[in-house]
């Protein structure tokens, strides 16, 4: 994402592989960063990118959380902005917080795996 | 495409897919403050896609049932039906074409940026301004909700409520009975109040609400009806529309708030006719 500050661009892994990777892992990054505060589409995709998962195009960005809602993991309310229509603001539920419990869970253990496995080809 | 055209093609896309009204407008909402945050540099194409892919995308994730949307209703069963609504002012355009029905028991909100010409379409819709071209068909009297103006600064609440119960045939003692009604579901005391010119900016709101329903017109405008109320009020205000709505009257009302949208039948979303 072009934040048109002229900051250094935050570390990413190379775009076309993370673009892939972040597909199957986007749901879980946005429950757990619902789960430090309620947060808007944008400041999200901002965060993700801050910590270094690449720019999340709002293309993939909202549907994911439209999934995590119709889901009921997260809930959403409107607030007013500055003169604007205001933000839609993502909450994490108790729902939510038991699924991101299972994903982080899930994830350890394949990305555990994975690494393991990269690792042994790299020593072979 | 810039990006109003590509928010329109998406509230469209949306449509077409039959993802409910609140919802879509929602969606557009959302990208379009997306788009506000990102600040200039890429356009909604480079950050959404195409908007027809978009669509199936948040059509999908929201589980919308893929079908076509509810027809309008038909014209004889309108309160009010207005076709083709455009007014300038000095060659600039205040007000694109814009189309809206509304039936009975009906909520319809009127969205849109500042300078979409929401306020030019109610002052149309209420018949205190002639359009450029289009037309607007009444079959009901209608309630009018100004956001100022509208009231005597000499007179007080309960004289205007008389004043205008009698143009809608009502006793005095009906229209002060009605109003007094009408303010109490707005946590507001009518008997003993100052004349309107010494009235609160949210009292004087609360006022022109009761005048407007006096008399239980089965049509109320209400142009952002809510400014200067705290938030108690706006509640009181939003339920007694939907109980009068529920009664079968309809109701066209302009608003910023987006909580609006969940509970509005339909939502026309008006957008500046000068490209942003």
């Amino acid at each position: 994402m072009n934040d048109g500050t002229g900051r250094p661009a935050p570390p990413t892994a190379p775009a076309d592989l993370s673009r892939e990777w972040i597909r199957g892992v986007l749901e879980p990054c946005l429950l757990a960063l619902v789960a430090t505060g309620d947060s808007y589409g944008y400041e999200l995709a901002a965060r993700l990118s801050a910590a270094g998962l690449g720019p999340v195009p709002g293309g993939s960005l909202y549907p994911a959380l439209t999934r995590l809602e119709k889901q009921g993991l997260v809930s959403s309310r409107w607030r007013a902005g500055d003169g604007g229509p205001g933000r839609k603001y993502y909450r994490l539920t108790a729902a939510g917080r038991r699924q991101l419990g299972a994903d982080v869970e899930r994830w350890s253990s394949f990305a555990a795996a994975v690494a393991g496995l990269l690792r042994e080809a790299v020593e072979v | 495409m810039n990006d109003a055209d590509w928010l329109a093609a998406l509230d469209h896309e949306l449509t077409l897919r039959g993802v409910p009204t609140a919802e879509r407008a929602e969606a557009v909402l959302e990208a379009e403050t997306h788009l506000a945050d990102s600040g200039p540099g890429p356009g909604a194409r480079e950050l959404f896609g195409p908007a027809d892919r978009y669509a199936d995308d948040l059509a999908r994730a929201a589980g919308a049932p893929g079908r076509r949307p509810v027809p309008a209703p038909a014209a004889e069963a309108c309160l009010l039906r207005a076709d083709d609504l455009a007014k300038a002012y000095r060659g600039r355009a205040a007000l694109r074409p814009t189309s809206l029905a509304v039936a009975p028991g009906q909520v319809v909100a009127l969205v849109g940026p500042n300078g979409a010409g929401k306020s030019t379409l109610l002052r149309l819709l209420a018949g205190l301004e002639s359009p450029d071209s289009g037309t607007v068909r009444r079959q009901a009297p209608a309630g009018w909700v100004p956001q100022s103006g509208g009231l005597d600064p000499h007179l007080r609440p309960v004289e205007h409520v008389e004043l205008f119960g009698a143009a809608r045939g009502l006793t005095r003692a009906d229209a002060r009975r009605e109003g007094e009604r009408l303010a109490r579901s707005l946590d507001w005391e009518l008997a003993g109040a100052p004349v309107a010119g010494r009235l609160s900016g949210g009292t004087a709101q609360k006022l022109r609400m009761v005048l407007a329903l006096v008399g239980s017109p089965r049509l109320l405008l209400a142009d952002e009806p809510y400014q200067g109320l705290d938030a108690d009020s706006t509640r009181r205000f939003w339920d007694l529309l939907w109980s009068v709505c529920e009664d079968g009257a309809g109701a066209v009302v302009s608003s910023h708030d987006p909580q609006v949208l969940r509970r509005a039948d339909t939502v026309v979303e008006l957008r500046p006719a000068v490209a942003r």
